[in-house]
């Protein structure tokens, strides 16, 4: 008995028996009514899948997160590369403002800085005769963008420090300048090495989109909102446990095929 | 030997990390197709002294000179390049690029630092690691190959910048007895071959075979230097001694 007893079939075991509890009590409940709320969860779900309610266009709704975390970290990556190169520098007048921005905004919690952008970047600004303008989107994409691209910054360093100093030094004694050995040494290996850590910053920016609704774009959180307006207290227990399950669907499987890609990246050390 | 036809010229040399001396005056010259090994016991500045000569460590005071180089007055990685080009290393971990093949890791300095056509480049590698017997092993990366085989392959890597000078240090340090001997036959050949090599090494009996002179360092100071038969048949200093009575 004692081989069938590993860390692993535990493991598998315990996830076995939480599956089937969930199972069983979503039966159960669905027997003493549940069925019927769920049924209008299902006539508003492409509502918060799309922000209209025949699914199309997309207007807004879970879709509208989905784009809300592809621009931040879109903008988070470029900020963290610009932020890790300038924690690494040299020069103490570039590296040390800039560890101090990215620790200041590593260490303020997402939904502050959210509201701060809110109040300090203007509805519109006036460049040149141009008025550019910010919606609340944009807002909420530099918001967030901006704790990612700290995190991301601090990825990037670690997986540049993490090459060993022999690659340094022998690039070095070939002749290398430091602009070089970053390009053709470093950077190549190291970006491997900050994929894993990049997709689990994503992960996690993904999850605050949520917190995006107080910008008042019209994103899942605030779709369900207004429409939750016109549900009975009950369904409000339906219609939270599908967004919350959404949001695992589309996370879960990037932290796990992170996770996987990390421990790949740790075997192939020189 | 004539100092000022020597290739390399070391006068007073001192080095700190902290306030631990490393190097508390060394004086060393090497001249044109000289092999010179460098022994002694850990801690005593010998791979120091060949980060020195290319610059890898910058000195606190005395002043290198290799060929036309004064290394002591040279301070941005630019200014050491036609240096970096004389002087080649290879070192104890090998330290080859994980993430290109032997073959690329060869051509890599020569046509990104040197500016060498690449088909040129190509030809010289292949021949270079036909010579260190390992042209079956082109297209693997670093992690496909032995400990033996990837020193080889530094080798080989160290050559394609064609150097006059080529500093080894404690290169067999990190291999099994079985492939100590490949990679010390191929450096023996460099010799034969009349490149000017330095190495810092444990190997005692290749360190009598190959080199035309052996330094002993100790404390920071070189104490003895004398041909390979006179070093190790009739040491003078009594440190030599008692080192070498343990190790031999």
């Amino acid at each position: 008995m004692d081989s069938v007893r590993t860390y692993e079939n535990k493991k598998r075991g315990v996830l076995l028996l939480i599956a089937l509890a969930v199972i069983t009590g979503i039966l159960v409940d669905a027997m003493a009514g549940g069925s019927e709320q769920w049924q209008r969860v299902a006539i508003r779900l492409p509502l918060i899948l799309t922000g209209s309610g025949s699914g199309w266009p997309i207007t807004g709704g879970f879709a509208l997160n989905i784009m809300l975390s592809i621009a931040s970290m879109a903008v988070a990556t470029a900020l963290g590369i610009v932020l890790a190169l300038a924690t690494l520098s040299r020069s103490a007048f570039v590296r040390i403002p800039s560890l101090a921005l990215m620790n200041f905004l590593r260490n303020s919690p997402w939904l502050v800085l959210l509201f701060a952008m809110l109040y300090i970047i203007p509805f519109e600004v006036h460049v040149f005769g141009l008025s550019v303008p910010f919606p609340p989107f944009v807002k909420a994409v530099i918001g967030l963008a901006l704790p990612t691209g700290a995190n991301l910054s601090e990825v990037i360093r670690g997986a540049v420090q993490s090459i060993h100093s022999g690659q340094w030094e022998a690039a070095r004694s070939l002749g290398y300048t430091t602009t070089q050995i970053y390009r053709y040494v470093i950077l190549p290996q190291a970006f491997r090495r900050m994929i894993p850590g990049w997709m689990n910053l994503y992960a996690l920016l993904m999850i605050a989109t949520a917190l995006a609704t107080v910008t008042g774009i019209q994103d899942v959180l605030t779709i369900l909102n207004t429409s939750l307006a016109m549900e009975s207290e009950r369904a409000i227990v339906y219609f939270y446990i599908t967004i919350l399950f959404l949001f695992f669907a589309y996370c879960y499987p990037i932290a796990v095929f992170a996770r996987r890609l990390e421990r790949a990246v740790k075997g192939d050390n020189l | 030997m004539n100092r000022s036809n020597a290739l390399i010229e070391i006068d007073d040399i001192r080095k700190s990390f902290g306030i631990f001396e490393v190097l508390k005056g060394i004086s060393l010259t090497v001249g044109k197709g000289e092999a010179v090994c460098i022994i002694g016991p850990s801690g005593s500045g010998k791979s120091t002294i060949l980060r020195c000569i290319n610059g890898l460590m910058p000195i606190d005071s005395g002043s290198i000179r290799v060929g036309d180089h004064r290394v002591h007055e040279l301070t941005s990685e630019k200014a050491m390049r036609p240096l970096r080009h004389q002087v080649a290393m290879v070192f104890q971990q090998y330290n080859l690029f994980p993430h290109r093949t032997a073959l690329e890791n060869i051509m890599m300095a020569p046509i990104q630092v040197l500016g060498h056509d690449k088909r040129e480049v190509e030809e010289r590698a292949r021949k270079l690691l036909k010579k260190v017997r390992l042209s079956e092993k082109a297209d693997s990366y670093p992690g496909q190959l032995s400990g033996g085989q990837q020193q080889r392959v530094a080798i080989a890597r160290a050559l394609a910048m064609q150097p006059d000078i080529i500093l080894f240090d404690e290169v067999t340090a990190a291999l099994d007895p079985e492939t100590v001997k490949e990679v010390l036959f191929t450096i023996r050949e460099l010799v034969e071959e009349g490149l000017t090599c330095m190495l810092v090494t444990h190997e005692m009996k290749f360190a009598r075979e190959v080199s035309h002179r052996v330094c002993f360092t100790d404390h920071g100071r070189i104490v003895e230097s004398a041909p390979p038969a006179e070093f190790f048949d009739n040491p003078q200093d009594a440190r030599l001694r008692e080192f070498l009575g343990q190790v031999l």
